[in-house]
C-alpha cells in the first residue's frame, strides 16, 4: 500500500517536473529574435519595376527574370505597378520612384502625356535612366535608354504571315485595336498592315475599343452585324480577346473562325489551349526582365555607354492552337 | 543551531528559493517582452514622426508661401530640422525586408527637403509660379511619405508576423506554464509540509507512547526515536532516566530485601540469645540441683553416689563453660578423667580405660570438649555394645613439633566409608541416639578450624581391629588463627 502511493507520488513529480520544463522551454526559448540589421553594405544599385498590370503571368515572368539578374549582378530590385492598367496609379509610382531617387527605372512603357512629362522632365531633371521594357514609348518623347522587348513590329508581321497561311489570301479580317493607341499597338498594327497590303483580295477592318469588356462587347457586335462573312479576328490589344471571343461564341460557333492575339493577358494562354485562339503571338518576357536588368546596370556602372536607342529585341514566336493539342 | 528550528528554517529557505527563482525567472522574462514591445513601439512611432514632420513642413511651407513672415519662416526651417532628424532616427529601422523600401523612404525625405527649399528659392527670387509648382511637388512627396510609410508599416507587419505569433502563443504558453507551475510548488510543498511535520511529530509520538508506557509502570521497554533533533535529545534523556529509575528501583528492591533478612536474622538472633539466657539458665539450676544431690548422698552415707554426682556437676560445668573457649590439653585430660568416672560407675569392669600421659606436654591449647566426644564414641561403639566390655587406651606422646593423642579402642571397628564421611565433613546420619549432640564430626570440624589445616586428625579402623583415632596438635600454633577461633560465637 505504503509503496504503491509511494510509487504514484513519483511519478506524479516526475510528470509534474515534465510538463512544467516543457512550458517553461517553450516560454524561455528565445528563437523570435527581432530581424536584425543588416550589416553588409546596400546592394549596389537600386532599381525599379514598374509595370501597369501587376500579377499577370506575362508581367510575373518579366519580374521573375529581372529579379533573378538583380540577385545574379548583385543589384537590388523592387517590382512595383499598377493593377488592372491603373494609370493614375502606375504614374504615381513612377513619381514616387523618380523623387526616392532610385538609381534606374524599368518601366512599361505607356504612351501618354503624363508619362512623357515624367520621363523627359522630371526623371531627366533627377538624372534617373529609364529603361522601357515590353511596350515602348519612342524615345524622342520619353528620353528613354533603351527599350527591352519584342519587336512588335515583327510581331504584326508574324500574325499577318500566319494569317495568310491559315486563311489563303482571300477573307474578311478584323482588327480590333486599343482606342488609346499605344506606340506598341501601333507597331504591331503597322506590321500586319505591311504583309496585309500585299494581298488585295484580303480585306482589313480596323475597329478602336477600350479595355472596358462592354465596349469590347458592343464593338466586336458592331463588326460582326457590318460584316457578318468575317473570317479571322486579330486582338491587337490582348486583353480585348477574351471578351471578343465570348461575344463571337454566343452568335455562333467560335472554331470556323481564324482568331489571333498576343500573350501579355492573363488569359491568352488558357483561350489558346481550350483552342479558341488559332494563335498567340508568344514573346520572351523572362528575357526581357533579365536583359532590362543587365543593361541597367551596365549603363550604370559605365560599360555599354550609350546603350542601343533602337532597343534590344526579345525572341518572339508563333504558337499555334494545332500545336498546343 | 537546533534541530527543529533548522527544520523550519530549511523549509522556510526552500519556500523562500522557488518563489525567488520564479520573481526572477518572470520578472526578467517580463524584462525581455517590454524591451521587446518598446522596440516595436518605437518603430511604429519614428515611422509616424516621419509622416507628422513632413506633412508639419508641407504645412509651414503653405503658410510661410501665403504670408512670409519671420515667424513662419523660423517654424518651416524647425519642421524641417524635425524632418532631417527623423529621418536619421529611421535608419536604425533597416532590416533585410525593408532595405530598398526603407531607402526609398529616405530619399523620399531628401526630395521633400530639396522641394521645399527649392520652392523658398523660387519665392525669394518672386516666380511666384515655379514656386507654386514646387510646393504642389513637395505636397505630393509629403503624401508619397504618408503612404510609403503605410507600405513601411505593412511591410514591418509581414517581416515581423511570425514574431508577433510568437509572442502571442508564448503569452499563452507562459499561463500554462503558470498553472504547472502551480501544480509543480503545490506538490512539492505539500510533499515537503508531510515530510516536515512528520519528522517533527513522529518522533513526538514515540516519545508520548513512551511517556503513556513509563507511567504504567513499564520500564524495561527501550525508547528509540530516529530522529536528529531535540526530540531525539529528549527521548535520549528520557531513556536515561528510565534506566535510572529502573537501577533504582532494583536497588530499592534489593535493598528491601537485604532490610528484611536483616529484619529475619535480627529475630533470629534476638530469639537465640533468648534461647541461649534461658539454656545457661536450666543447666545452672540442674548443676545446682546436681551438687544438692551429690551432698545429699555423701550426708546418706552413699559416698560413691555423691562423688559421680559430683562428677556429673563438674563436666557440666565444664560444658556450659568451655565450649567456645581454648583450653588446655590439662583441663580437657581432667574432664575426660571425670567422665570416664562417670561411665565406669556405669559400666563398672565392663570398661577398662587405660592412660598413657606425658605430662610434660599437657600445656597445648586446644578447643574445649574435643576429647570427650571422642571417648564417648569409643564408648558407645566399642563398649556399650559388648557383654565383656572393652578396653580404651589413651596416650599423649611428645613430638618434635607436635603433640600426639591417641584414643584407641578393641571394639567392631568402623567402616571405611564412615571415616570418610568424618574426615570429609559431611553430615552423618546418627546410628543410635547415644550423642550428646556434638557428634565426631563436629570435633573434626572445630579443629581443623582452630589450628587451619587438614591432617589434624587421622582416624584407622578395620574390621574387628577396633578404631584408633589420633590428634596430631601443633605445639605452637599462630596467635592470630587463635584469636580469631576464639572470637567466634
Amino acid at each position: 500500500m505504503r509503496k504503491t502511493v509511494i510509487l504514484l507520488l513519483g511519478l506524479a513529480g516526475v510528470a509534474l517536473f515534465y510538463f512544467t520544463f516543457v512550458s517553461a522551454g517553450k516560454v524561455f526559448r528565445s528563437d523570435w529574435q527581432l530581424p536584425q540589421s543588416p550589416g553588409e553594405k546596400q546592394a549596389r544599385y537600386r532599381l525599379v519595376l514598374i509595370t501597369q498590370e501587376l500579377e499577370t503571368p506575362f508581367w510575373g515572368k518579366v519580374g521573375a527574370g529581372a529579379l533573378e539578374e538583380a540577385e545574379r549582378v548583385g543589384a537590388s530590385i523592387e517590382v512595383w505597378g499598377s493593377y488592372g492598367k491603373n494609370r493614375e496609379d502606375f504614374l504615381k509610382k513612377i513619381e514616387i520612384a523618380i523623387d526616392s531617387k532610385v538609381d534606374g527605372i524599368i518601366v512599361q512603357g505607356l504612351d501618354t502625356e503624363e508619362f512623357k512629362q515624367l520621363t523627359k522632365v522630371k526623371a531627366a531633371f533627377y538624372g534617373i535612366p529609364i529603361v522601357t521594357v515590353a511596350n515602348d514609348v519612342p524615345m524622342a518623347d520619353s528620353l528613354r535608354r533603351t527599350y527591352v522587348g519584342s519587336n512588335q513590329y515583327l510581331a504584326g508581321q508574324l500574325i499577318a504571315r500566319q494569317l495568310l497561311s491559315d486563311m489563303g489570301s482571300t477573307g474578311k479580317v478584323v482588327l480590333l485595336g486599343d482606342s488609346r493607341r499605344e506606340y506598341y499597338q501601333q507597331q504591331r498594327i503597322n506590321g500586319i498592315y505591311d504583309v496585309l497590303k500585299e494581298y488585295p483580295n484580303v480585306l482589313t477592318e480596323y475597329a478602336e475599343t477600350t479595355d472596358a469588356r462592354e465596349q469590347v462587347i458592343s464593338a466586336t457586335q458592331d463588326l460582326m452585324n457590318r460584316l457578318p462573312d468575317v473570317q479571322a479576328f486579330v486582338a491587337v490589344n490582348a486583353n480585348t480577346a477574351e471578351a471578343m471571343i465570348q461575344e463571337i461564341g454566343r452568335r455562333s460557333r467560335v472554331e470556323p473562325y481564324h482568331i489571333y492575339s498576343f500573350d501579355d493577358s492573363h488569359d491568352s494562354m488558357s483561350l489558346l489551349k481550350q483552342g479558341k485562339l488559332d494563335g498567340v503571338i508568344e514573346q520572351s518576357p523572362e528575357t526581357m526582365g533579365r536583359i532590362s536588368v543587365n543593361l541597367m546596370t551596365e549603363w550604370l556602372s559605365g560599360e555599354t555607354v550609350p546603350l542601343d536607342s533602337n532597343g534590344y529585341f526579345t525572341e518572339i514566336r508563333m504558337l499555334k492552337a494545332a500545336d498546343e493539342r | 543551531m537546533n534541530g527543529i528550528q533548522k527544520k523550519i528554517w530549511t523549509l522556510a529557505a526552500v519556500v523562500l528559493f522557488i518563489m525567488a527563482a520564479i520573481w526572477i525567472a518572470l520578472t526578467y522574462y517580463n524584462q525581455k517582452t517590454q524591451d521587446q514591445y518598446n522596440d516595436i513601439l518605437q518603430r511604429y512611432l519614428r515611422m509616424n514622426e516621419v509622416t507628422t514632420a513632413s506633412q508639419q513642413t508641407v504645412t509651414s511651407l503653405n503658410n510661410y508661401l501665403l504670408s512670409p513672415s519671420r515667424d513662419n519662416l523660423s517654424q518651416l526651417e524647425q519642421s524641417k530640422e524635425k524632418l532631417r532628424k527623423a529621418r536619421i532616427d529611421v535608419i536604425e529601422l533597416r532590416n533585410p525586408g525593408n532595405e530598398f523600401a526603407l531607402t526609398n523612404y529616405m530619399n523620399l525625405i531628401d526630395s521633400l527637403v530639396e522641394t521645399t527649399e527649392r520652392s523658398l528659392t523660387f519665392q525669394s527670387e518672386k516666380e511666384t509660379e515655379a514656386s507654386g509648382n514646387a510646393f504642389s511637388e513637395a505636397d505630393r512627396i509629403s503624401k508619397y511619405i504618408s503612404e510609403m510609410s503605410l507600405t513601411l508599416l505593412d511591410a514591418e507587419l509581414k517581416t515581423y508576423d511570425r514574431f508577433y505569433r510568437g509572442i502571442i502563443e508564448q503569452s499563452a504558453e507562459l499561463k500554462k506554464l503558470g498553472i504547472w507551475l502551480l501544480l509543480l510548488i503545490t506538490f512539492l510543498l505539500l510533499l515537503f509540509t508531510y515530510a516536515f511535520s512528520l519528522s517533527i511529530t513522529r518522533p513526538v509520538l514515540k516519545l508520548t507512547q513512551a511517556a503513556k508506557e513509563l507511567s504504567r509502570g513499564r520500564f524495561d521497554l527501550r525508547i528509540e526515536v530516529e530522529s536528529n533533533d531535540e526530540i531525539s535529545f529528549l527521548a535520549k534523556m528520557f531513556d536515561r532516566m528510565r534506566i535510572n529509575i529502573n537501577n533504582l528501583i532494583s536497588e530499592i528492591q534489593q535493598k528491601a530485601q537485604l532490610e528484611n533478612e536483616l529484619q529475619q536474622s535480627k529475630l533470629l538472633l534476638q530469639e537465640s540469645q533468648l534461647r541461649s539466657l534461658q539454656s545457661q539458665i536450666n543447666p545452672h539450676f540442674l548443676f545446682n540441683t546436681l551438687n544438692t544431690l551429690s551432698k545429699k548422698a555423701y550426708l546418706e552415707g552413699s559416698e560413691e553416689t555423691s562423688d559421680l554426682l559430683a562428677s556429673v556437676a563438674a563436666l557440666l560445668r565444664y560444658n556450659l563453660k568451655r565450649l567456645d573457649r581454648s583450653v588446655t590439653l590439662y583441663d580437657e585430660v581432667r574432664v575426660l578423667r571425670q567422665y570416664v568416672e562417670i561411665q565406669k560407675a556405669r559400666f563398672t569392669e565392663r570398661l577398662r580405660f587405660h592412660t598413657d600421659i606425658d605430662e610434660s606436654c599437657l600445656y597445648v591449647q586446644l578447643p574445649g570438649l574435643t576429647l570427650q566426644p571422642i571417648v564417648e564414641n569409643a564408648v558407645i561403639y566399642a563398649i556399650e555394645p559388648e557383654e565383656d566390655g572393652g578396653e580404651i587406651w589413651f596416650r599423649i606422646v611428645d613430638g618434635a613439633d607436635r603433640v600426639t593423642v591417641e584414643i584407641e579402642d578393641d571394639g567392631p571397628g568402623m567402616a571405611e566409608e564412615r571415616i570418610r564421611q568424618i574426615l570429609e565433613e559431611r553430615p552423618v546420619e546418627s546410628e543410635g541416639g547415644h550423642t550428646t549432640g556434638i557428634g565426631l564430626g563436629n570435633v573434626v570440624r572445630r579443629l581443623r578450624l582452630f589450628y587451619g589445616c587438614d591432617d589434624v586428625i587421622a582416624i584407622e579402623s578395620g574390621r574387628e581391629r577396633g578404631t584408633k583415632v589420633r590428634l596430631s596438635i601443633p605445639k605452637a600454633r599462630e596467635s592470630g588463627k587463635h584469636d580469631q577461633a576464639s572470637d567466634r560465637g
